[in-house]
Parts: C-alpha cells; structure tokens; sequence
C-alpha cells in the first residue's frame, strides 16, 4: 500500500472518529484526543500535530465550529461542536467506512482474524 | 514547567498568518499544559512528562505548513503553485535575464581550452546566479514549500539544462555519429552549463534550506 493511500486512510478515518466523538457532545482538542485514545483502547492516538490540522480543515469544511469557553478547571478552551454540515456528514462517511470493512472483510476475512 | 505559550510561539514558523497566530498558539499550548499535566499524574518526572509532551510534535515546520493550509482558504494546487512553480519560473526567469544581459552587455565569455575544445564561461553571470538561487528556494520558504521544493526551485536553471542535454545527447550522436570526442564535448557542457551553474544556484539557496521552525525549540522548554 502506497504511502499516500494509507495517509487518506488515517485521515478518513481521523474525520470520521472527530466528528462521531463530537456529535455526542462538544469538547477541546485535549479532551478529543484523550477520548479517541481511551475510547479505543489505544488503537486510535492523535498527537497534537496529527488533530489540530485535522480540526482546523474540518472546520474551514463548516464541519465543525470552535468556540472559546472555560472548562470545568475554569481555564479558557477553543471547544469544537458539531455544525449541521458536520452532523449531515457522518451518516454517509460511517456508511463509506462500513461498506469499506465489509470489502476487507469479503476479501481478507478480517473480522476473523 | 515550561512557558508553553513561549515554546510554541517560537517554534511555530515565523510565517505563519498572524490573522490566526494568536489563537492557534493558545490552543496549541493549553493542549501541551494538559498532555504535561496528565503525565505529571501519572507519576511520571518532571523530565519524563516533558519528554513525552514533546513528542506530540515531532517536525515543527511540516505541522506549521499543515496548519497554514488548513486556515488558509486555498487548495492545494495553489500551495504548489506558490511553493514550486511560481519559485521555479521566477528563479529560471532571473537566470536567462541575466545571462541574456551579460551577453547583451557585451560581457566576453572566457575561454578555457580542455583538450583542444573551448569552454565558454560567463564569469560575471556565474558570479549572479547565487542571487537567483536564493531567489527560488527563498520564496519556496516563505511559501513553506517543503526541502525538495526549495531545492527545486533554487537549481531549477541547471536541473532544466541537464534535461535538455540527455535530450539532444542522443540526437547527435544518431546524427553524427560516435565520436569520444563528442562525448569529451558532451561532458564539457555538462560542466559548462549544468555543474558550475548548479554549485552556484546552490550556494545561494543554502541560507534557505534549513527549517526555521526548528529553531530554539528544545532550547526554550528549558
């Protein structure tokens, strides 16, 4: 697999994961990137340099919107929602994804390995 | 713990937007506070949760080039175009300008005699072309091209005339014929017009090959 093809991969996939985490609720970069991790186990990391230009692209998107207010610590925050383009995205993106498994599953039998 | 305002303010290209610098630092660095602050209480050292804050970011310069294109309302091919082409076309433009002037100016070549075969060198136009190289790789910089853009662009003159020569090489040898002495001649050119313009336009885009963002950054965390 070509660098490239598995670079649209991760990024894809790091789309995907943004906007499922945040169409629960709104959260900062940190939290986002804690979640991911804990959420998966550890499967799926974004380091700082890996989410925030995902972040900022998704938002010029109009996927997302970034709003600075305090946390429960009393410190400022850029939180991240879900805009309406955003929520109207991850329908078809979780579908894309899925028939993506289902192929590698046809083909690879990954689901059984 | 280390000023993480200060860290990311300097290690951030110099270039980036200031529409958005401000508050990309303060997010960039409220992030790196919380990834120190959690491995903190872990139990981790005040050297070892330092260490794996840092490495959230591994290359300064290519995560200040993404940010720049992820705020920037333009699409890739403008990137390259302002990264590569635009450096590339401007750098071969200065280097034709200036060897058509010297040539125009009535600036004599000085020939040196190799085996019998003259080799025809512009001093006055070797002696410019560090200017042009600088020119290229500079604005490929300032465009955050990546290394190889900025080399492109800064030898884009003498990588053109080394395409052009494997071109016409075969031709004149179908036409001529074998001659080692055309191969001499080819090698001469080679010299001539590829070698000493391309240790020229690479000496002026050396300043500008190195990453800025790179810059003080472990030094200031400490």
């Amino acid at each position: 697999m070509t660098k490239r093809i598995r670079s649209k991969i991760a990024r894809g996939s790091g789309e995907l994961a943004i906007l499922a985490i945040l169409a629960e609720q709104p959260l900062y970069g940190f939290e986002i990137s804690k979640q991911i991790g804990e959420r998966t186990a550890g499967a799926l990391k974004f380091t700082l340099a890996s989410l925030y230009p995902l972040l900022y692209d998704m938002e010029k998107r109009g996927w997302v919107e970034g709003r600075w207010q305090a946390n429960h610590a009393g410190r400022d925050r850029r939180y991240y929602r879900l805009t309406p383009a955003g929520r109207r995205q991850l329908a078809p993106l979780r579908q894309e994804w899925r028939t993506f498994f289902q192929a590698l599953d046809t083909l690879a039998g990954v689901s059984h390995a | 713990m280390p000023d993480w305002n200060k860290l990311v303010q300097e290690s951030l290209a110099p270039y980036q937007s200031p529409a958005h610098r401000e508050e990309v630092v303060a997010e960039l660095a409220a992030h790196f506070e919380e990834t120190y602050e959690a491995a903190r209480s872990q139990g981790l050292t005040e050297p070892a949760a330092l260490e794996l804050t840092l490495q959230e970011v591994k290359d300064w310069r290519a995560l200040s080039a993404s940010i720049h294109r992820a705020k920037s309302e333009e699409d890739p091919m403008n990137h390259r175009t302002k990264s590569l082409w635009l450096p590339t076309l401007l750098t071969l433009l200065g280097a034709s300008v200036s060897l058509m002037a010297t040539q125009l100016l009535g600036v004599q070549p000085r020939l040196v005699w190799i085996q019998g075969m003259g080799l025809t060198l512009y001093w006055p136009w070797l002696a410019g072309l560090p200017l042009c190289g600088a020119l290229g790789a500079y604005l490929s910089q300032r465009a955050h091209g990546p290394l190889r853009a900025r080399l492109a662009a800064g030898l884009s003159p003498a990588v053109i005339m080394l395409i052009v020569m494997l071109l016409i090489l075969p031709w004149g040898l179908a036409i001529d014929g074998f001659h080692f002495l055309r191969l001499v001649g080819f090698g001469l050119g080679l010299a001539n017009w590829v070698a000493l313009p391309g240790i020229a336009l690479l000496i002026g885009a050396l300043p500008f090959l190195h990453d800025p963002a790179e810059t003080g950054t472990l030094r200031s965390t400490t």
